[in-house]
């Protein structure tokens, strides 16, 4: 069984961290302002605004330490990750879960974060979030719902999400425990003790920035190492900033991932509002949900 | 293909695995085994061309047609040569049919693939290898075609040949770089089963020592993409070769991290680090580590010898590799051999 960790309540605190790549403080202002005013405290980590010279927010050990200080501190409540990049997998074996197994806590980001998200799903069973970082509150972003649904799920409100309908989505009803995030992280971590297992779960999957190319072979790698034969349901997200090669490809995203699964039976739904664009619902990572793919409408419920 | 086709395909290729989806499923292994090495070719053999992933245009394989003609070897030309659906060298059914008619034919001694690209991974499950298995032969490529060098070695243990394909030879053979003839020279002492042996530069951050071991590898982005499927390679023992182009440093970084945390590097007898013309950081997003760099600290506690900028990979210096075979990896503080044993 899962464990959901606490839902914070007012005055709690949240700890700000880069375990991934830079961010200047002034970025993440308007994130922090946000979160106050949502009534937390913030207490910000090294790696947020840090002097970093590079493409990281600071060394491996500085971003493990970062990291691990926020885990191990009983007084922060949930650690949310300020931006994604590139930088997780690199520290994620060296990260102690002991404490946080005994007092678990919200594991807040998507992208990079996804390394995250699987690993602690696959070895600690507890549910994270998969919702947006700090950026995403920048240019009055904080006023739409889906920054706004990261305030409801931090509260433990359960929220019932309805999206368009997709053209090629599969209809049906689904109920098992959500997992998936970034498809590129997904794939690289196959085969590593992040690995996740997909049997019987809701899978959702986004992406950005890829060649359709690599999204087929991405796919195929999900499907010959088992883990797209066996879902209850599949959730496309956005899959966006597509780029193709000279000679075009010659399908769409969501064709290669509508063909990809069309032996199996299970409900799928394309264009979820889980992406790397402004359309990111925030999602327990773990948590058990109904997906209901409609003629009419694609419900996803707790 | 249909569900059902599907499911006796994965059940006919992997019997007696109890449950999908764990990544220790693909247990059957056959890379332990003595390697197979398919005969070598004589004079008046015939050398088959297909696409297996992406197109090529008949005009493009004339001078690699030429140049093995002018080697002795007859050529057959497959249907995919000239065939075109979108970037693939024919749809999936007719790369697949291509490439299966070149594995049955008798009379063909070994399959050279027209170029890489995209595609191997999407036919691979369908090809059936039950009469290459009885009778073996050479299988030419490299870039995608990894795909199909890591099927054949972790699947039936049959040796191929990692090297240069057809739109990589020189239209113009009297001015080509005698780098780059010297390359395509390699395959065809590859194919007639002279013994290989390299020789190249030092590198100062090399690790030196002496390793034997199978020779495995191919185009990293390939291998890390076959992670968890039956094309998955096995390492532990063997001497490693990688490869790659046009990626970013990061992206190079994560691939090492799946190499390492796949548990692909712990066990290595060697490391041949070949080509790896990264993509330049953009702008305010420099990596701040060089390649050299990147592959250290990932064997940092291992002691195996590791070499770097050998001559394997998406440039003019890319020599014929035997996969599957015994090599003998000699690192120096002034050189680099690389020999085959027999």
């Amino acid at each position: 069984m899962i464990r959901i960790p606490p839902y914070l309540q007012p005055e709690d605190t949240i700890g700000i961290v880069c375990p991934a790549g830079y961010m200047t403080l002034e970025k993440a202002q308007t994130a922090i302002d946000r979160l106050k005013e949502w009534g937390y405290k913030i207490k910000i980590g090294k790696t947020l605004g840090s002097n970093s010279a590079n493409y990281f927010s600071g060394t491996d050990d500085e971003r493990l330490n970062d990291f691990q200080q926020m885990l191990n501190d009983d007084e922060v409540k949930a650690i949310f990750c300020a931006r994604g990049g590139y930088g997780i997998g690199r520290i994620i074996e060296q990260i102690d879960f002991g404490k946080f197994k005994q007092n678990p806590k919200w594991v807040i980001g998507f992208s990079d974060v996804t390394v995250l998200h699987s690993h602690i799903h696959s070895n600690y069973k507890t549910a994270t979030l998969h919702a947006h970082m700090a950026s995403a509150f920048n240019d009055e972003g904080y006023k739409n719902e889906f920054v706004q649904s990261v305030k409801d799920v931090l509260e433990g409100k359960k929220i019932k999400y309805e999206c368009a309908i997709g053209e090629l989505n599969r209809k049906g009803e689904a109920v098992g425990e959500l997992v998936g995030g970034n498809l590129s992280l997904l794939v690289h971590l196959v085969g590593s003790s992040s690995d996740i297992k997909t049997k019987g779960k809701i899978l959702f999957l986004e992406d950005v920035g890829e060649y359709l190319y690599n999204i087929d072979r991405m796919f195929y790698q999900l499907k010959r190492s088992g883990k797209l034969d066996r879902l209850a349901g599949l959730i496309v997200g956005g899959f966006t900033e597509m780029k193709d090669t000279e000679r075009p490809f010659g399908k769409t995203v969501y064709e290669i991932i509508h063909d990809m699964v069309k032996e199996f039976d299970y409900p799928v739904c394309f264009g979820f509002p889980v992406s790397h664009g402004k359309e990111n619902y925030a999602l327990k990572v773990g948590a058990g949900y109904k997906l209901k793919v409609g003629k009419k409408r694609v419900t996803l419920e707790e | 293909m249909n569900r059902k086709k599907f499911l006796s395909s994965i059940i006919a290729s992997s019997a007696a695995i109890p449950a999908l989806g764990s990544q220790n499923v693909f247990e059957e292994d056959e890379s332990s085994k003595p390697i197979l090495i398919p005969k070598y070719l004589k004079p008046g053999d015939i050398i088959g061309i297909t696409c297996p992933a992406g197109f090529i245009t008949d005009k493009e394989i004339q001078s690699a047609v030429q140049q093995m003609q002018n080697w002795g070897f007859n050529i057959k030309i497959g249907d995919t040569v000239n065939k075109r659906d979108f970037t693939f060298g024919g749809t999936d059914e007719e790369r697949t049919k291509d490439f299966q008619q070149m594995l049955d034919d008798d009379s063909v001694k070994a399959i050279v693939c027209a170029r890489g690209g995209y595609g191997s991974v999407r036919i691979i499950d369908k090809l059936n290898f039950a009469k290459f298995e009885r009778r073996p032969k050479w299988i030419i490529g490299f870039s995608d075609i990894t795909v199909i060098h890591s099927h054949l070695n972790r699947n039936f243990n049959i040796a191929s040949v990692h090297s240069k394909m057809c739109n990589s030879f020189p239209d113009d053979w009297n001015n080509a770089e005698q780098i780059q003839i010297d390359s395509i020279l390699s395959i065809k002492k590859a194919l007639t089963g002279e013994k290989m042996k390299y020789d190249v530069g030092a590198g100062a951050n090399n690790k030196e020592g002496i390793a034997e071991g199978q020779l495995i590898g191919g185009n990293l982005k390939t291998i890390e993409s076959l992670t968890g499927s039956r094309s998955d390679i096995k390492t532990a023992g063997k001497i490693l070769f990688v490869e790659d182009t046009g990626e970013y440093l990061y992206s190079i970084d994560r691939m090492f991290w799946n190499l390492k945390r796949t548990d692909k590097l712990s066990h290595l007898k060697g490391l041949i680090i070949g080509g790896f013309k990264a993509k330049p950081d953009d702008p305010g997003e420099e990596f701040g580590k060089t390649l050299y760099d990147i592959v250290l600290e990932k064997i940092k506690e291992y002691d195996y010898p590791v070499c770097f900028d050998f001559p394997v990979g998406h440039q003019k210096s890319n020599f014929a590799l035997k996969c599957g075979v015994k090599h003998k990896l000699t690192i120096q503080a002034d050189s680099v051999t690389l020999i085959e044993i027999r």
